[in-house]
């Protein structure tokens, strides 16, 4: 009986240090930790978004998409806030991709917003979307 | 009899062994790989014929093989299967769709995958491929720094497709990198530093006691990096910078200005505010941030050396960006007496000023630390062409093994390539005792964008074929009279010539002939004010004569020139193509008030277009309107791609635009 036991609680043993070395094999390539907590890194595609956004929108729209951008307020209607939840939701990619590339006047809206399909590259306006996208993410973890 | 036993023996242990290795084969991971890839691809399929062809392709090895790339061979496909299938889009790893880059999917048979990514092209098991088996080669570049890739193949400092690269690689420019390390194709690079030949005349021991100390405690906008000195070491170069013989021009320049009346503030807040100094420098934290803050200036260096500095920085100086304005005496009088009476460190002791009574030990001991901490790299005197560089060559870090580096104290760190970088900008001397790089104090995002610029240093040139530098026109910059005001007033060190000059302007000059009218030029430049209402950055009244400003603006209008803009765009074309009513329907209809001023309304994001009839030539107008990407291709102004009559429209329109003059007056401000 006594022997039962032990030998139940080595292969138990045995078990659980399988599985942990199977957990700490390492899934992809370790990212590099530097000394001190960093925060976290953007894919690229949202990288170039941010970079695209902050050289062409930003003045407008706003750091973070509220529409409270430097210039914002020279504009009647005032660009409407991207980073809105119910915005977010409402509009497919499509929809915002259509309004970034013909412009407001395209999609029946202000003609103060221009239309960057000529300016952007198809690439740039999907990371620009992607960038967008992130702001809503933002929006509600803040919220 | 033994003999045919052991024939035979032998014979099987000959045939397991042949039979080993196509077995080992049958048993690489890439094979269950491809098997799930085929089961998953049918499953995403949109059609019979694609399931088929996923169910149906055959278990085997694949690989871009790049002979006009130095023979690479890429064997990632293999399992990264999906990268070129647009099927794959958003599946899990290793089978997704690679993200879309300017390269991807389209360059994949000519540059591969470890050209970008680093890591061994010919491995095919996820270890070795990756790098992290013990014995495989260098691994690939984390994600972090995956821009790391273009830098290989493109030079200059501003790449469109790698925002990190572009910010890593200016940020090593403004840090002087290049002054200590040597680094293929950077030989020429000089800092801006100043000499350090008159510090006595200019100010006091507490003020280099605390600069030394820290400089960016001292001021935000240091460059100067932190040599982490021990309070001793900081006595003994104080002392020796005291101890320096200041020449006897700037001396008497120094002494001379201490002894003059003292001006007027009011007038000297004018003039400080006309003259856009934050354009450059910044007054609490307010300005562009490249040159130093100014809010406590006049507590950092003599009134003295204030003014003689004011009248001509390039003596003190000959690589500062800063122009010599063309103040009169009572003037620059008058700049000093306000940064005297308002931009001072009220806390400061009394003695802030005071110069250090010398040590003549001391001195010297500081002198050997200037040696022995590289000063002179950036301060000079500057050894000769071809001299040798005081930090160790970077040509090939980014192609540097971990196992090759010295991690020495740092066990904490994880032992890749780009931990040790970036630790070495974090915290240089953790390493060893009596290691000399200074700290820069990045914050991680600077970091990492300068740890991607230094992991785009790699061994080998890539092949000519692939080598990518910027298309900047060379510089065309005349000599005599012209090219001296052009050198006296700086232009270089805010506006791009060609594949000279600063970005602090948005306005490149090569062609700025065919932009503007010669006699608004003249005014302009005598009278300057901001063409971008929403820049901080703005063009500061030099105080330029009109003899001076007539000279610039005639070589400008004969040198400077696109010779592919028409004087008359008009010429030959329909008069309905002048239409000026049509042409400002359009530009109510296209929304350009959204970001020009015209009269009292409008956004503020380009020039306000109220006198543009005065400022324009209409051939400009008109090139710009079909395309306002033609010169410079980060251009914010979108193109509308205007058909001709259109844009001839408008550009008739603007032609018509001119304000009166209280207008003007109100503009100069």
């Amino acid at each position: 009986m006594k022997r039962a036991v032990v030998l139940l609680a080595a292969t138990a043993l045995l078990g659980t240090a399988c599985a942990r070395r199977k957990a700490a094999a390492p899934a992809a390539v370790p990212a590099p930790a530097a000394a001190t907590p960093v925060p976290p890194d953007p894919s690229y595609a949202v990288r170039m978004g941010e970079h695209v956004w902050g050289h062409y929108c930003q003045t407008c729209h706003g750091e973070t998409g509220a529409g409270d951008g430097f210039n914002a307020f020279n504009l009647d209607p005032h660009p409407r806030d991207l980073s809105d939840p119910e915005f977010q939701k409402k509009k497919s990619d499509a929809d915002l991709r259509e309004a970034v590339t013909r412009g407001g006047a395209g999609v029946g809206l202000s003609s103060l917003m221009p239309p960057w399909g000529r300016t952007l590259s198809p690439r740039e306006v999907e990371q620009v979307i992607l960038f967008i996208r992130s702001l809503k993410k933002s929006a509600a973890s803040t919220s | 009899m033994p003999i045919r036993r052991i024939f035979a023996v032998t014979s099987l242990l000959f045939l397991l062994v042949l039979a080993v290795s196509p077995a080992k084969n049958a048993f690489r991971s890439y094979r269950a790989f491809q098997r799930r890839f085929a089961t998953l691809g049918a499953s995403r399929a949109r059609s019979a014929k694609e399931i088929r062809a996923y169910k149906d392709s055959p278990v085997a090895i694949r690989q871009i093989w790049m002979r006009d790339f130095a023979d690479r061979v890429d064997r990632c496909e293999t399992c990264h299967l999906g990268v070129a299938d647009p099927v794959m889009a958003g599946a899990p790893a290793p089978f997704g769709l690679h993200t879309s880059t300017v390269h991807t999917p389209s360059g994949f048979d000519r540059i591969g995958c470890t050209s970008c990514h680093g890591g061994q092209g010919l491995a095919t098991s996820q270890e070795e491929a990756h790098g992290t088996a013990k014995e495989a080669g260098p691994p690939m570049t984390p994600a972090s720094y995956i821009e790391a890739g273009c830098g290989r193949c493109h030079s200059g400092e501003s790449l469109a497709g790698a925002p990190r690269l572009s910010r890593g690689r200016a940020l090593v420019a403004r840090a002087g990198c290049f002054a200590c390390h040597t680094v293929r194709g950077q030989e020429r690079f000089r800092s801006e530093a100043p000499p350090l030949n008159a510090i006595s005349a200019k100010t006091g021991g507490a003020v280099v006691r605390k600069w030394l100390k820290g400089p960016k405690a001292a001021d935000p906008n240091a460059t100067m990096p932190d040599f982490q000195l021990a309070d001793a070491d900081v006595e003994a170069l104080t002392n020796a910078l005291f101890a320096r013989p200041v020449p006897e021009t700037l001396a008497r320049a120094v002494r001379d200005a201490e002894a003059e009346p003292p001006g007027n503030v009011a007038n000297g807040k004018k003039i400080f505010s006309e003259s856009r100094c934050i354009s450059c420098h910044t007054v609490e934290g307010k300005g562009h941030g490249s040159a130093p803050e100014l809010s406590k200036v006049a507590s950092q260096a003599t009134r003295g050396w204030l003014l003689a500095f004011l009248r001509d920085p390039h003596a003190f100086n000959p690589r500062t960006p800063m122009p010599r304005y063309g103040f009169a005496a009572a003037e620059s009088r008058d700049v000093v007496a306000f940064l005297e009476d308002q931009m001072r460190d009220f806390d400061a002791p009394k003695d802030v000023l005071e110069p250090v009574h010398v040590s003549q030990p001391l001195a010297e001991k500081g002198e050997e630390l200037f040696r022995q901490y590289g000063c002179f790299s950036c301060h000079g005197p500057f050894a000769g062409p071809g001299g040798e560089k005081f930090g160790p060559s970077l040509d090939g870090v980014g192609d540097k093994r971990a196992a090759s580096l010295d991690f020495g104290k740092r066990t904490d760190l994880p032992r890749t390539l780009p931990a040790w970088v970036a630790a070495k900008l974090e915290a240089p001397r953790s390493f060893a005792p009596g290691l000399k790089m200074p700290a820069f104090g990045l914050s991680p995002e600077d970091s990492r964008a300068v740890v991607t610029a230094v992991l785009a240093l790699g061994a080998e040139p890539v092949p000519e074929a692939f080598r990518h530098a910027p298309a900047r026109p060379a510089a065309v910059l005349p000599g005599g009279e012209v090219g001296a005001l052009i050198d006296r007033y700086r232009c270089l060190s805010c506006h791009e010539i060609g594949d000279r000059g600063g970005d602090i302007s948005t306005a490149p000059l090569a062609f700025e002939g065919s932009k503007v009218k010669r006699d608004w030029l003249v005014d302009y430049l005598v009278l300057s004010f901001t063409i971008r209402p929403i820049l901080e950055e703005r063009m500061p009244i030099f105080r330029m004569s009109r003899e001076e400003a007539t000279k610039l603006a005639d070589a400008i209008e004969g040198f400077w020139l696109d010779p592919a803009i028409a004087d008359d765009p008009f010429a030959g074309r329909p008069a309905a193509d002048a239409d000026t009513g049509e042409g400002q329907r359009l530009f109510v209809a296209l929304g350009c008030r959204g970001c020009h001023i015209i009269g009292a309304s409008g956004g503020y994001y380009g020039p306000p277009l109220t006198d543009a009839s005065k400022r324009l030539k209409p051939g400009w107008i008109y090139t710009w309107l079909k395309g306002p990407q033609r010169w410079r291709a980060d251009v914010r102004c979108p193109d509308y791609g205007l058909r001709e009559t259109d844009a001839l429209r408008l550009t008739a329109y603007l032609g018509t635009l001119k304000s009166g003059p209280e207008a003007k007056k109100e503009g100069a401000k």
